[in-house]
């Protein structure tokens, strides 16, 4: 009973991690080479010495951007309290010229425990911000701008980056701003008066290594000892884990799933799984539980929707790509009912169905996306008359309908002829 | 059925929770509208069932139900976003809330169907958060008025954190004693359901990114969200790029599985068993939707029954091939219609019927030809509607020679020697039509080809036209022309006619037959109507 409890006290706990993400990038971020420390140091240069500075943290989605400059920011705040605010926007929330001053003025008012007017104009918030930077770069202040998706800022008339980094010429100003984005060419999409006032500095971020990850693996995973879980328990369970951890076949799956994508994000989500397997009644990670994520969490929609389909929505693909061999520029409804037809009349199969049945799965397999309309507007056509490709290759079909269970004989015969 | 008509107002039904029996168990009475609603409205509202329930509740769904409650893990624990994805009806909403009510957990659900617009998707979460109901007191506003995305983050933040304060604090307040209704653990879980809808709204581009990327932008640990669609997650991606969320998938039903859910609740299993034994294995090769072949099953089934005179008889062979042998003309015309709705027909429609049905069994495979039409229609409506088949299907250009004076086309100019070249110009033009589909044609030239054909047959048929002169009928004077434009757009309203757009040279509206050849076929019969005559074969 004790043990049980303390495993979900465990499996808590490993969630949490798996959930934080400024947990997981703590053990990269020691080495002076890490970007951390060199985002450190810019930082906090910029801030003793009470200049602008503007700088781009690039690298691919769940690479660990935002952690680590999560992470910089939590430490500067504690080395210097007073003086530095942070102000977040996104691009997903705050690409909007009126939206983003709005924000801005928004956490300057909580920053500074002043009266915010939800009434405020474009104008008013724009000139309160160029007032509030002046007033901050007087009293010592660094007002540290962070927008995340840096690209989705980079829209439009770019007004809120010009007005940012134009205010940022001036010598009484103190401002740091900081973009983020995963788009490596996020610079070039500057229009010309911003990127002449950009610092043109950039960090790239890029996957960790495989030390790195075999590192952060013990990290993620092993218990702490000096928790209020159970010692023996903590120090059984992290015996274990190494044990899992030094095992070839546990290195193999971690290794051919981090071949798609070798981002830290991308290995939390597999951990994640895992870690949801864990067994309560033992308490322990075992090599199963990721052995029966791999295959959960590395997922082929295509070749599931098409086991998914009838033996009469099989037939309709199967004619459709008979069609498409065949090079027939453009097909619809029509035509694919005449191969079908065809089909029917020289091999003599039993599923035949009437028209308004093969329109109903014909209907079926767009709502599945296996095929879609060519085109988007003719809406005031009717459906049997509307050009339709194959969202499929004919290796996905072929792999889908040896997957298939009761496949019948003859579509798999037609689909070999056609390869 | 008399059950379900009882008023039973929970916060939450889903479509196949009408079904199942455990949602039957618990009639909670109407809250007012001015008792003012808790934290406890979070939960499901109905008493927790036990694992066991719900995964009998669910036949041959117990591994997604397992997976989720894993997924879900302990109360208090964080969770990664959810994406839970699968064909329609195989059970997704309905085990979500089903899982729900089992762990006692708050959360919110909304539906992207209902909710069609971010306003309104936005609006009904705050609100649900804020415990909030729309009523006449506060004139059906929402609690807060919100579109954007930004203001969207700043609200929920905030109704989050007051809603996991109020939760952290019951919590504490009962550690001693459990309330009944109280929600477990301080976890507040978003649902979206129908997520592939939102990918046809106006601002998709920037709204999807944006709730995939809600939990990293909200950076709580309290917040769970799942996102229910029944697209896979390779539809949504986008040149965006988002972080995954974790996915669950359920599949289709197979026909075992089918079996199994069409055995519940059934009042005698025997009968309905070896009734499946004959429909379950051709149906499935059509559809594997449960709820197309419930709709198909239900009126099958009462045939099945009928030479029953007992419904509570335990079936042995020779009862069995005898039901079957009675059943088996009907299952291959149910095969090829889509769905039927049966209208209380009359005992003698019903003989005549079954006669019909009889004869047309032997040609199923090809469309059901009834040589009736199966609804009544005046004359003139019936020469309208062949003369819109005709302007759809004949090129204008020979109209002249179609309608001369002698009425009607002479084919045996036609008659030309078929060369492999022509063969070929036939085929791509058959390909043309086959694509093109109908084609347009303004009123002037429905008009003309009406009065064409009117004319032609009053000089063959003249009985038929004394009979039909109160029809409008008559020789071109201006009540015919007020009397044809009204049957025009009662045709329009019927969907036999579609009123398109306008023509971007001449600027009037141009119309388009959407009806079937066979179709025309059948109403030119009933008019004793040459219809072969004037249609133009490529």
């Amino acid at each position: 009973m004790g043990r049980e409890k303390a495993a979900k006290e465990a499996l808590n706990l490993l969630r949490g991690r798996l959930c934080d993400p400024t947990f997981v990038f703590k053990p990269l971020s020691d080495s002076p080479e890490s970007n951390y420390s060199k985002l450190k140091f810019i930082i906090s240069s910029s801030v003793t010495e009470a200049c602008n500075n503007s700088i781009l943290l690039l690298g691919p989605r769940g690479s660990g951007k935002i952690a680590v400059l999560e992470l910089v920011l939590k430490d500067l705040l504690l080395e210097y309290p007073d003086m530095i605010s942070v102000i977040r926007l996104s691009g997903l929330l705050h690409s909007d010229d009126n939206c983003a001053f709005k924000e801005i003025a928004r956490q300057l008012c909580v920053e500074h425990d002043l009266l915010f007017s939800k009434m405020a104009s474009f104008d008013d918030n724009s000139q309160f911000m160029i007032a509030m930077l002046r007033e901050c770069g007087l009293a010592h202040k660094t007002i540290i701008f962070v927008l995340n998706e840096f690209d989705l800022f980079a829209q439009g008339k770019q007004r809120v980056l010009y007005s940012l980094l134009d205010a940022m010429q001036s010598i009484t100003s103190q401002a740091v701003v900081i973009g983020v984005s995963c788009r490596l060419d996020a610079d070039q999409l500057l229009e010309k008066r911003v990127r002449s006032r950009f610092s043109h500095r950039k960090l790239m971020f890029l996957p960790p290594s495989k030390e790195d990850l075999e590192r952060l693996l013990g990290h993620i995973l092993s218990l702490p000892l000096d928790s209020t879980l159970p010692h023996d328990y903590a120090v059984e369970f992290n015996a274990k884990l190494q044990n899992m951890l030094a095992d070839e076949k546990f290195k193999q799956t971690i290794y051919t799933y981090m071949n798609s994508d070798a981002t830290v994000n991308h290995l939390l989500r597999f951990l994640f799984r895992a870690v949801s397997y864990m067994d309560l009644g033992s308490g322990f990670l075992a090599l199963e539980n990721f052995k029966t994520a791999l295959p959960n969490i590395q997922r082929q929609p295509k070749l599931e929707c098409i086991t998914d389909c009838s033996i009469l929505e099989l037939y309709i693909l199967v004619c459709m790509k008979r069609l498409e061999v065949k090079e027939q520029n453009s097909y619809n409804f029509n035509s694919v009912m005449t191969e079908y037809k065809r089909i029917h009349d020289t091999f003599q199969t039993s599923d035949y169905y009437a028209r308004n049945v093969c329109l109903r799965a014909f209907e079926h397999l767009q709502q599945r996306e296996l095929i879609c309309f060519t085109d988007n507007r003719g809406h005031n056509q009717s459906v049997e008359f509307r050009p339709v490709k194959l969202l499929i290759s004919s290796y996905e079909l072929q792999q889908g309908l040896k997957s298939y269970r009761s496949c019948p004989v003859i579509l798999l015969k037609l689909m070999d002829r056609e390869a | 059925m008399g059950k379900e008509e009882s008023p039973r107002i929970t916060r939450r039904t889903t479509r196949s929770s009408c079904s199942t029996p455990v949602a039957n168990n618990v009639v909670e009475t109407m809250k007012t509208s001015d008792e003012s609603l808790t934290t406890n409205d979070l939960v499901f509202g109905e008493d927790p069932i036990t694992l066991d329930d719900l995964l009998s509740s669910f036949p041959s769904r117990r591994a997604q139900i397992l997976e989720l409650v894993r997924l879900l893990g302990p109360s208090n624990s964080p969770m990664l976003p959810l994406f839970i994805y699968g064909g329609p009806s195989t059970g997704k909403t309905s085990i979500i809330l089903q899982t729900f009510r089992h762990l006692n957990r708050s959360f919110v659900y909304s539906s992207c169907l209902t909710c069609y617009s971010p306003r309104i998707l936005f609006e009904s979460i705050l609100n649900q958060l804020m415990l909030h109901r729309k009523n006449a007191m506060n004139g059906y506003s929402s609690v807060k008025r919100c579109e954007k995305p930004a203001d969207f983050v700043n609200f929920l933040r905030e109704a989050l954190s007051n809603v996991i304060n109020n939760l952290m604090g019951n919590s504490g307040k009962l550690n001693t004693k459990r309330l009944v209704g109280q929600a477990h653990g301080n976890t507040v879980y978003l649902i979206f359901d129908n997520l592939e809808l939102v990918r046809a709204w106006d601002k998709s581009s920037t709204i999807l990114p944006f709730l995939f990327n809600l939990y990293d932008v909200l950076k709580m640990p309290e917040l769970g969200l799942i996102f229910v669609s029944n697209t896979s997650p390779d539809t949504y991606y986008s040149s965006m790029g988002y972080i995954e969320p974790v996915p669950v998938y359920f599949p289709d039903y197979t026909e075992d599985d089918l079996r199994q859910i069409f055995m519940r609740n059934q009042a005698n299993r025997k009968v309905y068993s070896s009734f499946l034994d004959v429909v379950l294995r051709p149906f499935c090769r059509i559809t594997r939707r449960v709820d197309e072949l419930s709709t198909a099953f239900a009126p099958l089934f009462a045939k099945y029954c009928e030479p029953l005179s007992d419904l509570g008889v335990v079936p042995r062979e020779e009862l069995k091939r005898r039901l079957f042998s009675h059943l088996q003309p009907h299952i291959a015309s149910s095969l090829n219609e889509v769905f039927k709705i049966s209208s209380q027909p009359s005992p003698e429609a019903e003989s005549n019927k079954e006669m019909k049905q009889k004869g047309s069994r032997r040609r199923f495979a090809g469309c059901e030809e009834i040589d009736e039409l199966d609804f009544h229609m005046s004359t003139s409506a019936k020469y309208l509607l062949i003369s819109a088949f005709l302007a759809s299907r004949n090129p204008a250009t020979l109209d002249a020679s179609l309608f001369d004076s002698m009425g009607g086309f002479d084919n045996r100019k036609r008659k030309r020697k078929s060369s492999q070249k022509s063969l070929e110009q036939k085929e791509t033009a058959e390909q043309e039509l086959l694509m093109k589909g109908p084609g347009t044609f303004p009123l002037e030239r429905l008009l003309a080809i009406f009065q064409c054909i009117t004319s032609v047959a009053e000089g063959s048929i003249d009985e038929e036209e004394q009979e039909n002169e109160g029809l409008g009928v008559q020789r071109g004077d201006g009540g015919l022309m007020s009397d044809v434009l009204l049957q025009l757009s009662s045709l329009c309203n019927a969907n036999f006619i579609i009123k398109g757009g306008s023509c971007p040279l001449e600027g009037s509206t141009r119309y388009r037959s959407t009806v079937s050849e066979e179709m025309v076929l059948k109403v030119a019969r009933s008019l004793k109507f040459p219809l072969s005559k004037y249609l133009y074969r490529r």
